[in-house]
C-alpha cells in the first residue's frame, strides 16, 4: 500500500526533478566556457521551439513539419525591426510574435480542415515556402548572405552583451513557456486538446470544437517558434535562410519523440540531449555521426515514449494489488 | 613523500609540463564544410593546409612554434559553424582562424571572433559589417575576375553578343549575377535572359530554353558542383549545337564531365594550378611548382585548386608572422594587413588596410577540357 504522504513526495520530485535538472544544467553552463554556453543555449532556444510544438503534435495529435515556417517569421522580423529598422528587441520579439500568430491563423484556418498525411504534406509545403521566400526576397531578407547586426536581447538602454547573461534570460523564458505549456495542459483547454488527440468525432460528440481548437494549438505553436526564431536571432547576432530549413524540422522531430512527445517536460528535456550529445561525440571525429545515429535509436527503443516518460515512470506512485488500472 | 603528496606533485609536473607544451604551439582553427554542399572544396582545403602546417613544422614552425590545426566540420551550416567556432576559441584556444568556404557560417561567428581580437583568413567572400571586415581577410578572387574572363573571351573570341545567366542563389553567386548583369555592355554583350536553379536540381531544360528562345547564345553560369554537368548534358539533350556553357571556377572533375558532354563548347575559368603549362616562368611557376609537387604526391590525379588555396592561406599567416614578428591576435591582424606582393601558388596577394581582399590582378585562365585534360583555350 502507498501512503498519502509517499504519493505526494514522489508527486513533488516528479514536478521539480526536470526544473532542477534544467536549473542545474544551467548552471553548469554558467560556471564553463562559452563553447558550452553556446551550445546550451540553443538547447533552450530549441527547447522553446519544441514546447510549442507539442502543442500542436504532442497535445492535439497532429503532424506539422512546417513549424520552420514560423520561427523564420520571428527570426527575420526581430532581425529587420531591429537590425534594419533599430527598434528595440523586446517590442520587436512581441510584434513578430503577433504577426507569426496571425499568419498562423490565416494560413490554419484553410489548412486544418485536412487531416493525416494531407495535414503533414501542406505544412511541410508551408516550411518549404517560407524557407524560399527568405531566400529569393533578397531586398528584405538579404537572402543567402543573411542579416548581420542583430543586437543581444536587451530592453531600452540594457542589453544582455554576455552570452552567460543571454543564456539566463534564455533559461528563464523556457521555464515560463513550460509553465505555461503546464497550466494549459491541465485546464479545460489542454483537455479539449487531448480528447482531439484521442479521436476527433469522439472529442466532436462531447461538444470540443475540434477546429477553433486545432487552430488554436497550431497559433500557440506558432507563438513559441516564432519566440525561439526571436531569441536565436538576438543570441547569435545573425540568421540566414538555412538556419530555418528542413535540418531545423528534422532536429526539432528528433528532440520531441527522443525527450516524450506529449508530455511537459519531454520537449525541452530532448532538446538538452540532443543539443549536448553530439558534442559528447565530437572527438569521435568521422565517426561522430555513427555513433550519434545508434544512440539515438538505442533510445528511442529501450524508452518509446521517451526520455521524460522514462524517467517520470520512477516517480509515479506505483499502483496497488487489485487497483484499477 | 606519501602517495597523495606524490600525486599532487606529479600532476603539478604534468599540468605544467601540458603549459610548457601549448605555449610551445601556434593554434590555427579552421570551419570547415567537410560534409554538406562545401565538402568538395573544405576538404581540398584542409589538406592544402594540412601539407603546409607539415612543411612549416618540418622547418621549426612559425616563428619558432609548432603549428597546430583545430579543424571542426561545420556540416555546410551556419548554427554549427557557430557551436565550432565558440569550441575552437574558448575550448582549445586558438589563436587564428583559417576557415573555409561556407560564408554563412562565418558570418554567424564573425561577431564573437572579432569581440575576441582573433583574426580570420577566409576562403569565402568577407562578412558584410565594417567591424568584422576590419578582422578577416579573404583569398577568394573577386567575382568580377571570374565575370570579366568569360565576358572577354566572348568578346574577342566569338561572335555571339547575347548571353543567359544561370544562378544558383549562394552569395558567391548572387553577386556575380549582379555584377555580371551590370558590367555586361562594357563587352558589348546583351544579357537576354537571368534563371536561377537550386544546387540539387536534376533538371535544367526549362532554364536552358529560355535562355535558348530568348536568342542566347551562351549560358553564362555562375555556381559551382554538379549543376555544371546537368546543365551541359541539358544543352546536349536540348540539341542546341552552337550554344556555348563558360562555367564558374570549380573542382576539375567537374571540368572534365563537362568537357566530355560539349567538348570545346564547355569553357570554364581556371586557376593557374589547374593548368600549370599556362604559367609563365618566373616566380609564379615556382612558387605553383614547389605546392604541386607536394600535393600530387599526396594526392595523385587530385584537382589541385582548392587545396593550393588552403596552402596560400596557411603561407600568408606564416608571412605575417614574419612581418610582425609576433603571434598575438592584435598584431597578426595588423600584420596580415602589410602582407602585399606575396607570391602564392595560385597568385600574388595584395592586402592592405583597405584591401582585405588580397587577389587583385585577374589569376584566371580560359580553359576546355579534351582528352581527360584541361588545356588552355
Amino acid at each position: 500500500m502507498t501512503s498519502p504522504s509517499i504519493t505526494s513526495t514522489r508527486s513533488l520530485l516528479r514536478t521539480l526533478a526536470p526544473v532542477a535538472v534544467v536549473l542545474t544544467v544551467m548552471g553548469i553552463a554558467l560556471m564553463s566556457s562559452g563553447y558550452v554556453v553556446t551550445v546550451i543555449g540553443f538547447a533552450a532556444i530549441y527547447g522553446i521551439f519544441c514546447t510549442g510544438l507539442n502543442f500542436f503534435m504532442g497535445y492535439t495529435g497532429q503532424a506539422s513539419f512546417g513549424q520552420n515556417a514560423f520561427a523564420c517569421l520571428g527570426g527575420y522580423g526581430s532581425a529587420i525591426l531591429c537590425g534594419g529598422l533599430y527598434w528595440d528587441p523586446l517590442p520587436a520579439f512581441f510584434v513578430s510574435m503577433a504577426f507569426s500568430g496571425i499568419v498562423a491563423a490565416i494560413i490554419g484556418y484553410p489548412t486544418l480542415k485536412l487531416r493525416g498525411h494531407y495535414l503533414a504534406m501542406a505544412t511541410f509545403a508551408l516550411g518549404l515556402i517560407t524557407y524560399e521566400i527568405s531566400i529569393e526576397w533578397v531586398s528584405l531578407t538579404q537572402g543567402y548572405m543573411g542579416y548581420s547586426g542583430i543586437p543581444p536581447l536587451g530592453v531600452g538602454k540594457f542589453e544582455l552583451v554576455s552570452e552567460k547573461h543571454q543564456l539566463i534570460a534564455l533559461t528563464v523564458i523556457l521555464l515560463v513557456g513550460i509553465w505555461i505549456s503546464t497550466r494549459l495542459r491541465d485546464s479545460r483547454f489542454g483537455r479539449a486538446l487531448r480528447a482531439i488527440a484521442g479521436s476527433e468525432p469522439a472529442a466532436q460528440a462531447l461538444g470540443v470544437n475540434v477546429a477553433r481548437y486545432k487552430l488554436l494549438a497550431f497559433v500557440i505553436a506558432a507563438l513559441y517558434a516564432s519566440a525561439a526564431g526571436s531569441l536565436f536571432a538576438h543570441f547569435i547576432g545573425f540568421i540566414s535562410p538555412e538556419v530555418f530549413g528542413g535540418a531545423m524540422v528534422v532536429q526539432s522531430f528528433t528532440m520531441l519523440y527522443l525527450g516524450g512527445i506529449g508530455t511537459t517536460w519531454g520537449p525541452a528535456i530532448g532538446a538538452l540531449i540532443v543539443s549536448m550529445l553530439p558534442e559528447f561525440l565530437r572527438g569521435l571525429k568521422e565517426m561522430q555521426d555513427i555513433a550519434y545515429a545508434i544512440i539515438l535509436v538505442s533510445i528511442l527503443i529501450f524508452a518509446p515514449r521517451g526520455v521524460f516518460a522514462l524517467i517520470g515512470g520512477w516517480f509515479r506512485p506505483k499502483a496497488k494489488e487489485g487497483d484499477a488500472p | 613523500m606519501d602517495f597523495r603528496t606524490t600525486a599532487v606533485a606529479a600532476a603539478l609536473c604534468l599540468g605544467l609540463f601540458a603549459q610548457g607544451a601549448t605555449a610551445q604551439t601556434y593554434k590555427i582553427g579552421a570551419s570547415l564544410g567537410l560534409t554538406g554542399y562545401a565538402a568538395i572544396n573544405d576538404r581540398a582545403w584542409r589538406d592544402g593546409m594540412q601539407i603546409a602546417a607539415d612543411v612549416m613544422n618540418a622547418k621549426g614552425g612559425i616563428l619558432g612554434k609548432k603549428v597546430e590545426l583545430f579543424v571542426e566540420d561545420n556540416r555546410s551550416e551556419p548554427q554549427e559553424a557557430v557551436v565550432g567556432y565558440r569550441k575552437m576559441m574558448s575550448n582549445d584556444g586558438v589563436q587564428i582562424f583559417d576557415s573555409g568556404c561556407v560564408s554563412a557560417g562565418n558570418f554567424a561567428a564573425a561577431g564573437a571572433v572579432v569581440r575576441a581580437s582573433i583574426p580570420m583568413v577566409l576562403c569565402s567572400i568577407l562578412p558584410a559589417r565594417p567591424e568584422e571586415q576590419k578582422w578577416a581577410f579573404s583569398t577568394l578572387p573577386p567575382p568580377r575576375f571570374e565575370i570579366e574572363s568569360r565576358f572577354r573571351y566572348l568578346k574577342e573570341k566569338t561572335d555571339i553578343r547575347k548571353i543567359g545567366i544561370l544562378h544558383d542563389p549562394s552569395p558567391y553567386a548572387m553577386m556575380m549575377k549582379d555584377l555580371a548583369t551590370k558590367i555586361a555592355p562594357d563587352f558589348g554583350l546583351e544579357v537576354v535572359a537571368t534563371a536561377s536553379y537550386k544546387q540539387d536540381d536534376s533538371d535544367m531544360s526549362v532554364q536552358v530554353g529560355q535562355v535558348n528562345s530568348a536568342g542566347g547564345g551562351a549560358i553564362v553560369k555562375m555556381g559551382q558542383g554538379g549543376s555544371t554537368v546537368t546543365i551541359a548534358k541539358n544543352i546536349k539533350q536540348l540539341g542546341l549545337e552552337k550554344m556555348l556553357l563558360l562555367a564558374s571556377l570549380d573542382d576539375g572533375s567537374v571540368f572534365k564531365q563537362g568537357g566530355e558532354v560539349l567538348g570545346d563548347r564547355f569553357l570554364f575559368v581556371a586557376t593557374s594550378v589547374q593548368i600549370p603549362e599556362a604559367i609563365p616562368a618566373g616566380p609564379a611557376r615556382d612558387a605553383a611548382g614547389v605546392f604541386l609537387k607536394l600535393w600530387n604526391e599526396k594526392y595523385p590525379g587530385r584537382d589541385p585548386n582548392a587545396g593550393a588555396r588552403g596552402w596560400d592561406s596557411m603561407s600568408i599567416i606564416a608571412k605575417a608572422a614574419d612581418v610582425g614578428k609576433s603571434l598575438e591576435g592584435p598584431a597578426m591582424r595588423d600584420a596580415l594587413e602589410k602582407v602585399s606582393g606575396f607570391q602564392g601558388a595560385i597568385t600574388v596577394y595584395n592586402f592592405s588596410p583597405e584591401q582585405h581582399v588580397g587577389i587583385t590582378a585577374n589569376p584566371f585562365t580560359i580553359g576546355v577540357a579534351r582528352d581527360g585534360k584541361l588545356v588552355v583555350k
